[in-house]
């Protein structure tokens, strides 16, 4: 029982390494290029959704990313959700090197 | 009646319940604004952006295939006969008009169109409408800078690629160009390649108007200057053939190949003679026939370009040019391969006569040779890198030559219609205009026809069209401006002074030479008489110099300039190193 409630919930730690995981690879020590923002916000979003669904759980998934420049402005986000609470998730990293934030939200709804 | 079917299915069947609850709102990244960061920025102000309000085109460029067109017509003589009237029969024919001539329909349109007409015929006897306005206006001084611009591209239509190497315009108008192809490379002509030479209309390019279709291929081609529908070509098995356009593409005469010349036939001319039948000929075998093409089993005169004149063929001079002026029927000139100029008089009585004086020429074959149309005295020439411009008077040396190109000149002409203008072709692919009353040392216009290296060059008699050959066979035809081809106000005068100015200087040139020659003679043979007497007299100490090679001498004076220096030097130097000095110095004796 316990086997099985660990793999119909979302596990917050595991998502957030992938998340970790997927922006080193994507952003790595890259300094912030307008025009290459475009390229690296879908390849994050791309490889956390791929390494998500290779967990092979019964989730949808909704990722998004956002890229700043570290040019002093503030950001500020929040979410509310309607869904159940038992299974459901959500888990948001915030990843930063010298120039740039980058944040990456995953959901995870179950079936 | 009313059917009631129950359809029960299990609440577990249907997926997962839900059980959705609220999640209060979470706030997930608090990232507060930071001054410090701003400082690395650096502001810009003020910010120049272009703004573009008009609209944004893309241009492209396609290009179609050639659109073949080709003209053809039909000469409707009479028609519109009813079905069952036979246009063929008169009585039927005549019956039908006499018919419609008592119709009244007919007869009043007649009346009508009747006073149309003659409306517009009293209206065109009082308009001349071909009339030319202004005629009596003088043409003003053009000004502009000369120019010229490609016309038309006459494209070899074989795949197989040949040089044009020669083209010659119909005599009547700029309607016709005839031109020679060949491949002259050495052993490069392929066995399967094309002998055909053509006949272009200068209005269409896409097929020629006739094909000459000879037995070897044609390296010359020129239309007879009396009769325009006669072409003689020369061709690169030697042998002389003629073409009539009436009678089709195959040649109507041809020479007999043991009469013939044993090498390409270069050059082909026709000469001024009552029935305008006569040509000559001329080949690298050091030969220049004459023929009448009424009868070309035999040459009429036969000429060999022996430089002993001696009549040997073994010592002949391969020709590579011909010249020859209608106003000066007995003369012609010669161009060899060897780069010499020979001027000859046919009136001779041997071949020895005939051969009236021999010019030294280029360091080359002399590709073109030309006298000036207005001072037939005058003649241009064309070899290596040079164009030459010689007088008939001074036999040693030309009066006036470009400077050497970069790239090999490969042939030239006169403008037909100014003295002082001639244009050449060189191996870049470029046509130069020189007008060396304007410019002696640069071309006045120099065009790049094509990439390739350009054979051949012919000006319309006009002087305004240019026809061009090059080496894969595609022939430009370049229209020149205005200024190019109007003889400019007292043109004719200024040239003949340049050209006298230019022979005197030589003249007086080549008297000092001789002079100096002369003297250098005398001293010698006044030495070897007082020699024994007057060992020690200077001026024998000075002759002897002069007689010594120059080049000798001029080392001689260079080695004593740094002898000079070098002693010099050494009073001003260190002992150990004036030693060392020394040692050069008589090392470089020694060398001497």
């Amino acid at each position: 029982m316990e086997d099985n409630a660990e793999d119909t919930t979302f596990v917050v730690d595991e998502v957030s390494t992938i998340i970790k995981d997927a922006i080193e690879g994507s952003i790595g020590g890259n300094a912030y290029q307008q025009n290459k923002v475009n390229s690296w916000t879908s390849s994050v979003v791309e490889t956390c959704l791929n390494q998500l669904t290779k967990l092979g759980k019964p989730f949808k998934y909704i990722v998004t990313c956002v890229i700043m420049q570290k040019n002093g402005a503030g950001l500020h986000t929040a979410s509310s959700c309607f869904w159940d609470n038992t299974t459901d998730g959500s888990c948001t990293v915030r990843w930063e090197n010298k120039t740039m934030y980058c944040i990456v939200s995953v959901f995870g709804l179950s079936i | 009646m009313e059917i009631v079917y129950v359809y029960t299915k299990k609440r577990s069947e249907f997926g997962r319940q839900c059980n959705f609850t609220d999640r209060s709102a979470e706030l997930h990244i608090n990232i507060m604004p930071e001054e410090s960061e701003s400082e690395n920025f650096i502001a810009k102000n003020p910010i120049d952006i272009g703004v573009q309000v008009s609209k944004e085109y893309s241009e492209h460029e396609v290009n179609t295939i050639r659109f073949e067109t080709e003209n053809r017509s039909i000469n409707h003589v009479e028609g519109g006969w009813p079905k069952d009237v036979n246009p063929l029969e008169p009585e039927q024919t005549i019956r039908y008009r006499k018919k419609v001539e008592k119709d009244e329909l007919y007869m009043n349109t007649v009346v009508q169109l009747g006073n149309v007409m003659e409306h517009v015929i009293k209206q065109n006897n009082a308009i001349d409408i071909y009339e030319t306005y202004f005629d009596d206006m003088t043409n003003e001084e053009v000004e502009d800078l000369p120019t010229a611009k490609t016309i038309n591209v006459f494209r070899d239509p074989n795949p197989v690629q040949r040089t044009a190497n020669h083209i010659s315009w119909y005599i009547d108008g700029p309607k016709k160009i005839a031109a020679s192809y060949c491949n002259l490379e050495f052993k490069k002509a392929r066995s399967d390649a094309c002998v055909d030479s053509y006949i272009w209309d200068v209005e269409n390019p896409n097929k020629p108007e006739l094909t000459l279709k000879p037995i070897s291929p044609l390296v010359c081609i020129e239309f007879n200057p009396k009769d325009t529908h006669v072409l003689v070509g020369g061709c690169y098995n030697g042998q002389v053939c003629i073409f009539d356009t009436r009678k089709g593409s195959q040649p109507v005469e041809i020479s007999l190949i043991e009469k013939s010349h044993r090498d390409p036939a270069y050059k082909t001319m026709w000469v001024q003679s009552k029935t305008g039948s006569e040509f000559f000929s001329s080949s690298t075998d050091g030969q220049v026939l004459w023929w009448d093409y009424r009868k070309l089993q035999d040459p009429i005169e036969t000429l060999i370009l022996d430089r002993e004149k001696k009549g040997d063929i073994k010592n002949a001079y391969g020709a590579m040019s011909l010249e020859y002026e209608s106003t000066m029927p007995t003369k012609f000139m010669v161009g060899t391969e060897q780069g010499y100029i020979i001027n000859c008089n046919r009136r001779g009585k041997s071949d020895a006569e005939k051969i009236a004086h021999i010019y030294p020429g280029h360091y080359g074959p002399v590709y073109a040779l030309q006298r000036n149309p207005f001072f037939p005295k005058n003649f241009l020439t064309v070899g290596d890198w040079t164009a030459r411009i010689w007088s008939e008077e001074i036999k040693e040396d030309c009066i006036m030559w470009t400077k050497f190109h970069m790239s090999y000149l490969s042939d030239a002409q006169w403008s037909p219609v100014r003295p002082g203008v001639f244009f050449t072709t060189k191996m870049d692919g470029t046509l130069d205009v020189w007008d060396f009353l304007f410019k002696q040392n640069d071309p006045t216009l120099n065009i790049q026809v094509c990439d390739e290296p350009l054979y051949c060059l012919r000006a319309q008699d006009h002087g305004r069209l240019i026809a061009t050959g090059s080496q894969s066979g595609t022939i430009t035809l370049l229209e020149l401006s205005d200024n190019l081809c109007t003889m400019q106000r007292n043109e004719k005068n200024l040239v003949s002074t340049m050209f006298e100015r230019e022979t005197r200087r030589e003249k007086i040139l080549e008297g000092r030479i001789r002079e100096l020659k002369l003297k250098e003679k005398e001293k010698a043979g006044g030495i070897h008489d007082g020699a024994d007497k007057e060992k020690k007299d200077e001026n024998a100490e000075e002759a002897s110099l002069k007689e010594v090679d120059p080049i000798e001498k001029a080392e001689k004076d260079f080695f004593k300039i740094v002898e000079e220096e070098k002693a010099k030097r050494k009073k001003k130097m260190d002992q150990n190193e004036s030693n060392t000095e020394n040692q050069t110095e008589k090392n470089e004796e020694k060398q001497n």
